[in-house]
């Protein structure tokens, strides 16, 4: 599904990503974890279209798709869903009515027929329940005025609203209670199927507890340095990064 | 005085000398100091702090004529009433008044509400729409005020009696129709509120297509204790017409003034809003947008004079400025020395949308009391990069999701208009605006 080979990424000349490989398969659920500044956020950021990254060299191939070349609302049309770490209060923006908007664009370059305004209805009361959200945020403008939780949760309603086949979460654990942290996981859980796939970037194992993965990487200064199962991440909770990190630091 | 053609001038100088004093809407003897101020001809220069950003070259080159009511297709006037539908509607065409396309003034739509032609005032009337104007004293005192002033040869007096609550809203429509020639307009309307009554009035400035005009309007608004006026301004005149406005309002004690403009039309726009609390305790909210698109100039000017105790006064003005338009704000908070407890507020926020799009703002406030509240700020940005890119990773072109986030700017504004079929009307309007930007910049 998702191919990512060599990948070199810079910001204003400063290395980022260092040749970064990653293999993500349907039905996998991929961790990414490491230090601050390993570049975690920007592999998501890369991935999802983010302007002001330069490419230097590598490839992320998606669906046969040179996602790279894509803009970000092709990407997120052909089935790409990135959960903000800081999802982004937009006033005057009605809830429902931006993500009827983005829903309809999906399906449109599906060539499904658009929701009218009672399909959708029913499509996001039933998704809401999944995220435990209640409905006054709906009529509200996108993230204005939620707290931290219900931004969180309004990232997974998205998500479970527009379907992706590869979803991204950027450190959707960060600023979660636990209650709020087992919503979120549990509606991930729910919404996983054989077909689509998560690349989970988190800091802590504790988000891991809920949403198990299959896989977990370690970045470390724009390259994975280690890759394992879930029992990489309770190692890691364990002992830190640290051992791993002067382990790939060989002597020159 | 700037080197100008001077042709605006001499027609100016014809009308002086034309008509009799009976053709007038105002008495000789309030024309006369206006006339002598015509007569001297000086016209605003990039000199005077109150006109630097707003060139006068283009309207003074111009030549304009009155022209009577012409031809006029009348499903023109049908689709604007539309925008009001249970008003009371009345027209002026070309800047004189419309028997023919207006609700009859003799049958009072509105009971409490008198509505009268200056040029029919009896003196009892006459005496009380005069000393409005009199005690106005605009601190822009321009030459283009006294063009209405002087020269008006239209206008209602707007009468509402004691305690009443005038319920259907006045809607006055200003339409020119003219495209050969340059119609001139200047209509003068006068508003008095009594004591515990309110009303609401729309004023919407429109052209038939490619109409050239000139529109100097005025109002002069008096509001009586305990009143309260809603008033709204739409500008939606052809690019071929060019529009300076002047509105003065009184504001006696309690009473409450909500006044909303929505300038989108217009080569040049000024409109100037000056508000007085004469008397303490009582409120204003001025609110708007100006929206500019290829070379339109839009300059609004307010200015809050604090002259009592325990005012309110709160404004918001926003700027969406496209192409190689160019935006003026010039807003005034003066709070006098009396004036305690004075809770003054003033916010003007710009977008723009283009590289070559320009945007003034000069948000001002003097204090001289000193117990009292008072904010003043304003900002000039483009679009917010986070919010396009979140609209993006989610499926949502670039193009509309600039689209949203300008409309979502404007609305925040607009959703505060009370009359439901007239903020549609211009969300529609703004919407409709924002559309063509998107498409020529494309």
């Amino acid at each position: 599904m998702l191919s990512i080979k060599n990948l070199h990424v810079s910001i204003e000349g400063k290395p980022i990503l260092r040749g970064l490989n990653l293999e993500v398969k349907p039905g996998e659920i991929h961790a990414i974890m490491g230090p601050n500044g390993s570049g975690k956020s920007t592999l998501a950021h890369v991935l999802s279209g983010r302007e002001g990254y330069q490419i230097d060299s590598g490839s992320a191939i998606y669906k046969n798709l040179n996602l790279l070349e894509m803009a970000p609302e092709i990407r997120a049309r052909e089935g790409i869903f990135l959960a903000f770490q800081y999802p982004i209060e937009i006033p005057g923006v009605n809830n429902t009515s931006f993500l009827k908007k983005a829903l309809n664009e999906i399906r449109k370059h599906r060539g499904e027929e658009e929701l009218d305004a009672i399909d959708f209805l029913s499509l996001i009361k039933k998704q809401m329940k999944l995220v435990e959200m209640n409905e006054d945020l709906l009529r509200r403008p996108v993230n204005q005025g939620f707290s931290g939780g219900e931004k969180k949760r309004n990232e997974i309603l998205q998500m479970a609203v527009l379907n992706p086949e590869l979803a991204i979460l950027d450190e959707t654990d960060s600023g979660l209670d636990i209650d709020a942290l087992r919503i979120v996981a549990s509606g991930v859980n729910k919404l996983r199927t054989e077909s689509n796939a998560y690349v989970v970037i988190t800091h802590y194992q504790r988000l891991l507890d809920h949403i198990i993965p299959d896989f977990v990487h370690v970045l470390s200064k724009g390259q994975i340095i280690k890759s394992g199962t879930k029992e990489l991440a309770l190692e890691l909770e364990e002992r830190g990064y640290d051992w791993l990190l002067e382990k790939s630091e060989s002597p020159s | 005085m700037t080197e100008v053609s001077t042709n605006f001038k001499d027609c100016i100088q014809d009308q002086i000398h034309s008509g009799d004093d009976t053709d007038f809407a105002l008495s000789p003897e309030l024309r006369s100091s206006s006339l002598a101020i015509l007569n001297e001809g000086i016209f605003p220069t990039r000199k005077d702090e109150e006109w630097r950003y707003t060139p006068l070259k283009d309207i003074l080159g111009r030549k304009f004529e009155f022209i009577s009511n012409d031809k006029l297709n009348p499903d023109l006037l049908v689709e604007h009433k539309k925008v009001v539908p249970d008003a009371q509607h009345i027209v002026f065409i070309n800047g004189e008044y419309s028997a023919e396309f207006s609700d009859d003034l003799t049958q009072q739509a509105n009971a409490g509400l008198a509505i009268k032609l200056m040029t029919d005032l009896d003196p009892t009337d006459r005496q009380k729409a005069e000393n409005i104007i009199q005690n106005s004293k605009l601190s822009d005192n321009s030459i283009f005020q006294h063009i209405a002033l002087g020269l008006s040869q239209s206008g209602l007096f707007i009468d509402a009696t004691n305690d009443t609550e005038i319920a259907k809203p006045l809607h006055l429509l200003f339409l020119s129709s003219t495209a050969g020639s340059t119609s001139f307009s200047n209509p003068v309307n006068i508003i008095h509120i009594g004591q515990n009554s309110s009303l609401k009035i729309v004023e919407q400035f429109v052209s038939a297509q490619d109409a050239q005009a000139v529109t100097i309007p005025a109002d002069y608004i008096h509001l009586n204790k305990g009143s309260s006026l809603d008033f709204y301004k739409l500008g939606l005149e052809s690019e071929g017409t060019d529009h300076i406005s002047n509105t003065a309002v009184e504001l006696s004690e309690s009473a409450e003034l909500n006044m909303h403009q929505y300038l989108l039309g217009s080569r040049l726009t000024r409109s100037n809003s000056e508000i007085t609390f004469v008397e303490p305790g009582a409120q204003a909210k001025l609110c708007g947008i100006f929206l500019g698109n290829k070379s339109q100039h839009l300059d609004i000017r307010t200015y809050m004079d604090h002259a009592q105790p325990n005012c309110t006064s709160d404004q918001s003005f926003r700027g969406i400025m496209n192409d190689r338009s160019r935006g003026v704000f010039n807003g005034m908070v003066l709070v006098r020395e009396h004036a305690q407890n004075t809770d003054a507020h003033q916010s003007n926020k710009n977008l723009l949308l283009s590289r070559d799009a320009r945007i003034d703002t000069k948000p001002q406030l003097e204090i001289f009391a000193d117990d009292v509240k008072c904010t003043h700020g304003a900002t000039i940005g483009e679009l917010d990069e986070d919010a396009l890119f979140y609209l993006q990773s989610r499926g949502i072109s670039k193009v509309d999701a600039a689209l949203m986030l300008t409309h979502a700017f404007a609305s925040e504004i607009t959703q505060e208009i009370q009359i439901d079929s007239l903020r549609e009307y211009v969300q529609h309007k703004i919407a409709n605006r924002l559309r063509h930007i998107q498409t020529t910049n494309a």
